[in-house]
C-alpha cells in the first residue's frame, strides 16, 4: 500500500540544539500511525516540519507526494498541541471558517458543521461563543474544524491532552472513524494506553531519535513478560524461581510484599510458578502480566514516561 | 486569493462586530456635535467679559473713544469685552487702582449679576506721556490692543493738531488704509479659498494617514496578541501561506478602518454640500483635477502597508500587550516626529529639513502628502515613489518571517533570538 507519509532521513536542529535526529518512518495510508514519546522527544519538530512550517535542517520529506505539507494543505487537518479558537465565534462560524480555508464552499461546510456538532454531541452549542463552552467541547470543535473538509492525512498533535475520560473515549471513537473513512491519521502522544487502543503501528521517539517502527505487538515483544506474586514471600525466593530475570518488590498495607518478576526472554511463567508453588513458599496472589506499550517504550529507549494520570 | 480574502473577511466580521467600532463610527460626530453645541452654549450662557476702563488723564477725552471703539469691535463679533462701571470708589494714583480693584480682579469679590472682573485698564498721564496701565489675570480677548491702538491714535491727532494741522486732514489721514489683496502664484489671480485648499487639504490627507496608520495598526496588533496567546495562529497557518493571513489581516482591518472614514467622509460631504457647496465644490476640484487623489492614495496605501506589516510582526512575537510595548517604543518615537514636521510642511512647505525627512522612508508617505501642495519636483515624486515601493517589499517581506518565526515562538523575545529567527526564517 502507498505511503501517505514518509520521512527519510529527516534531522531537524535550532542552532546547537538537535531537536529531530534522522528520523526515518511513513505512514501506509487509511492507517493510524501513533507518533509516541515523551515531552520534547522532538515530536511537534516532525510534525510542523511535516506540515511545512518549519523546514528540515537535512533530509527528505513526502506527503500526499509533496514535498512537504504547503502545497497539499487542502488535503490535511491538523491539531495543534496548543488549542485554541477564535473565542467570539460560534463553533459553526468556526468550523465554516477553518474549513472555508482549506476550500470547502460555506453552504457545505455550514451543513456538515451541524451534522457533526450534533453528531458528537453539541447540537445545543452550536450557537453558543466558544469562550462560553468547556475545555473539552472546544476541542471536539477544533477536531471537528480540522477534518470537516474530510482530508486524506490528519495529523493530531497531542489529541488527548486536557481532556477527561469521557471525552478521550470519544475522540478515540472520532479518530477511528476517521480511518474507517480511509484517512490516514498521524497522531502523536506520550500516553501509551491511547495508541495500544488505537494504532497498529508506532513510532517510538526519544530524545529526537527514533527508538522503535512497527506494529504495537512488535513492539510489546521486546518488554519481558513479569510474573506477579503476592504473599510473604522474600524477593531472593521469587529472584530464586526458573526463568526470572528480575525482582522489584514493594511492600503493601496488608503486610504482604508484591514482587514484580521480570521473565527472562523465552521463559514461561508457568514453570516458575510451579516450582514456586512445589517449594510452599506463601503466595496470596499471582498474575501473569503481559508487557504494555509503555514496558516496551522503558525497554526500547531506556526512558520513563511522563503518563497522564487521566489516561 | 480565496484564503486571504476568507481571511480579510473575518477579520472585517470580527470587528464591525464589536460594540467598538459603533462607538467609533459615533464617536467622532457625536463628540463635533458636543464640543459644537457646548461652546455655542457657552457663548450664549456666559456674559462678555467685563472691563473697568479708568481714565485719569486731565480731560477724560481718551474714555469715550475708547468705549466707542471696544463697541465697534463688539458690533464685528469678534473678541467681544463689555465695559463697566467700577464696583468701587478709586483713588487717583494710577498704582493704587490695582489694589483697590484686587478683590474684585481675583474673584473674591464679585460684581452685579455674579460676575467676575475680567481687567481693568487705566489710562493716565498727559500730552505725550499718555500711558496705559492693564491689570488682568485672564486673556482679555484684544481689548487692551483696541485700547491701545485708539489712545494712539488720539495721542497722533492731538500732536498735529498742535502742530497745526487741519483737524479735518487729520481725520482723513488716520482713516487711511491700504488695500490688501492677496494673489495666487500658481493660478496668476486673486487667492481664495481655492487656491489655498491643496495645502489645507495635503496637510489633513497626511493626518488622516498618521491615524490610519495609528489605528489600524493598533488594531491588527491587538488582534494578532489574541490570536497568538489564544494559539489560533499556528492553525492558521497550517491552513495559508504567511502572505495570505498577513495581507488577509491587513486588508480586513483596512476595510474596518476606511469604513469608519467612509461613513465620517460620507456625512461630511453631505453636510458640506447643504451648508457650504462653494466650498465641497472647491475639495472635488483640488482632489480629482490633477490626479492629486491617486498621488494621496498611493503614499497611504504604502505607508499604511509598511507600518501594518510592522506591527503585525511584532504581534506575533506577544501573547501580552505589555510584551508589545517594549518592541514598540521605537516605532512610536518614529511615529511622533512626522506629527511634528506637518506643520511645517503648511506654513513653510520649501523648508529643506522637509525636503531630507521626505527621502527617509519612515516619513517619506507623511511628508510627500503634507508637501502636495507645493509642488515637488517630479523627480522628488517619482524617487520617492520607488524609494517607499522598494522598502514597502523589503519591509513585507521581513515581515512575513518574522511573523512565521514570531508566530510558531513561545516564551519571551530576545533580540540575538529575534535576529536569528529572522535569518533562519524559523
Amino acid at each position: 500500500m502507498q505511503a501517505a507519509l514518509e520521512l527519510e532521513r529527516v534531522t531537524k536542529r535550532y542552532g546547537a540544539f538537535t531537536a529531530v535526529d534522522d528520523l526515518s518512518f511513513s505512514a501506509r495510508q487509511g492507517r493510524i500511525l501513533g507518533f509516541l514519546g515523551p515531552n520534547g522527544a522532538g515530536k511537534t519538530s516532525t510534525l510542523r516540519m511535516v506540515l511545512g512550517l518549519s523546514e528540515p535542517t537535512s533530509g527528505r520529506l513526502s506527503v500526499l507526494g509533496a514535498p512537504d505539507g504547503r502545497s497539499v494543505r487542502d488535503r490535511i487537518g491538523f491539531l495543534p498541541e496548543e488549542r485554541g479558537l477564535y473565542r467570539r465565534m460560534t463553533p459553526v462560524e468556526a468550523i465554516v471558517f477553518l474549513a472555508g480555508l482549506k476550500g470547502l464552499p460555506a453552504g457545505e461546510a455550514r451543513k456538515r458543521a451541524r451534522a457533526m456538532l450534533e453528531q458528537q454531541g453539541l447540537g445545543e452549542a452550536q450557537n453558543r461563543q466558544i469562550r462560553q463552552l468547556s475545555k473539552g467541547m472546544a476541542q471536539k470543535v477544533q477536531l471537528i474544524a480540522a477534518i470537516a473538509h474530510e482530508p486524506e492525512l490528519v495529523i493530531l498533535d497531542e489529541p488527548f491532552s486536557g481532556l477527561d475520560p469521557v471525552n478521550q473515549q470519544a475522540l478515540e471513537a472520532m479518530i477511528r472513524g476517521l480511518a474507517e473513512r480511509g484517512a490516514t491519521v498521524v497522531f502523536s502522544t506520550h500516553v501509551m494506553q491511547h495508541a495500544e487502543r488505537l494504532c497498529e503501528h508506532v513510532v517510538l521517539l526519544a530524545k529526537g531519535r527514533k527508538a522503535f517502527d512497527g506494529t504495537v505487538s512488535e513492539a510489546k515483544a521486546r518488554a519481558p513478560r513479569a510474573l506477579v506474586l503476592e504473599g510473604s514471600l522474600e524477593a531472593a525466593d521469587a529472584g530464586a524461581l526458573p526463568g526470572v530475570a528480575e525482582v522489584t518488590s514493594q511492600p503493601l498495607d496488608s503486610g504482604h510484599v508484591r514482587h514484580s518478576c521480570a521473565l527472562k526472554p523465552g521463559a514461561s511463567g508457568q514453570e516458575a510458578l510451579k516450582a514456586a508453588f512445589a517449594q510452599g513458599l506463601d503466595i496470596q496472589r499471582f498474575e501473569l502480566r503481559e508487557p504494555s506499550l509503555h514496558d516496551a517504550f522503558i525497554v526500547l529507549t531506556g526512558e520513563s514516561l511522563d503518563e497522564e494520570a487521566a489516561a | 486569493m480565496r484564503r486571504l480574502l476568507r481571511i480579510a473577511v473575518r477579520e472585517y466580521v470580527a470587528y464591525v462586530r464589536t460594540v467598538g467600532f459603533w462607538l467609533s463610527m459615533l464617536a467622532l460626530p457625536l463628540g463635533m456635535g458636543l464640543v459644537m453645541a457646548a461652546s455655542g452654549w457657552m457663548e450664549a450662557s456666559a456674559p462678555p467679559p467685563a472691563l473697568v476702563v479708568v481714565d485719569l488723564t486731565p480731560d477724560q477725552g481718551y474714555l469715550p473713544a475708547v468705549s466707542e471703539a471696544v463697541e465697534t469691535r463688539n458690533s464685528l463679533g469678534r473678541l467681544r469685552n463689555e465695559i463697566v462701571p467700577s464696583p468701587v470708589a478709586l483713588p487717583r494714583d494710577p498704582a493704587a487702582i490695582g489694589a483697590a480693584l484686587k478683590p474684585w480682579l481675583s474673584g473674591e469679590a464679585r460684581l452685579e449679576g455674579k460676575r467676575r472682573l475680567a481687567g481693568a485698564l487705566v489710562i493716565h498721564g498727559a500730552g505725550e506721556r499718555v500711558a496705559l496701565d492693564v491689570w488682568t489675570d485672564s486673556p482679555l480677548l484684544g481689548a487692551s490692543e483696541t485700547v491701545r491702538t485708539t489712545i494712539a491714535t488720539r495721542m497722533q491727532r492731538e500732536k498735529l493738531v498742535a502742530a497745526g494741522v487741519d483737524p479735518s486732514l487729520v481725520t482723513a489721514t488716520q482713516a487711511l488704509q491700504p488695500t490688501v489683496t492677496d494673489y495666487s502664484p500658481k493660478t496668476a489671480g486673486k487667492a481664495s479659498l481655492l487656491t489655498r485648499l491643496p495645502g489645507l487639504i495635503g496637510f489633513a490627507a497626511a493626518m488622516l494617514l498618521w491615524s490610519v496608520i495609528f489605528t489600524g495598526a493598533g488594531i491588527l496588533l491587538n488582534g494578532v496578541i489574541e490570536e497568538k496567546s489564544s494559539k489560533v495562529l499556528e492553525v492558521l497557518l497550517s491552513s495559508a501561506t504567511v502572505p495570505e493571513i498577513l495581507f488577509g489581516k491587513i486588508l480586513g482591518v483596512a476595510g474596518v478602518t476606511f469604513t469608519v472614514l467612509g461613513v465620517w467622509g460620507t456625512v461630511s460631504t453631505v453636510l458640506l454640500n447643504v451648508f457650504a457647496p462653494a466650498q465641497a465644490a472647491g475639495i472635488g476640484q483640488v482632489l480629482f483635477s490633477g490626479g492629486l487623489v491617486f498621488y494621496f492614495a498611493f503614499y497611504l496605501i504604502c505607508g499604511y502597508l509598511m507600518y501594518a506589516s510592522i506591527f503585525t510582526a511584532i504581534g506575533s512575537f506577544c501573547e501580552t500587550t505589555r510584551e508589545a510595548q517594549t518592541l514598540l517604543g521605537p516605532i512610536m518615537i518614529l511615529l511622533t516626529i512626522p506629527v511634528i514636521f506637518l506643520s511645517q510642511a503648511l506654513r513653510r512647505p520649501d523648508t529643506p529639513a522637509l525636503d531630507i525627512l521626505s527621502w527617509v522612508p519612515p516619513f517619506t508617505p507623511f511628508m510627500m502628502t503634507a508637501r502636495a501642495a507645493s509642488n515637488p519636483p517630479i523627480w522628488q515624486v517619482a524617487g520617492t515613489g520607488v524609494l517607499m515601493l522598494a522598502t514597502v517589499a523589503l519591509v513585507v517581506w521581513i515581515a512575513g518571517r518574522a511573523f512565521r518565526a514570531g508566530a510558531l515562538s513561545t516564551g519571551k523575545v530576545d533580540f540575538k533570538g529575534l535576529v536569528a529567527k529572522l535569518r533562519g526564517g524559523e
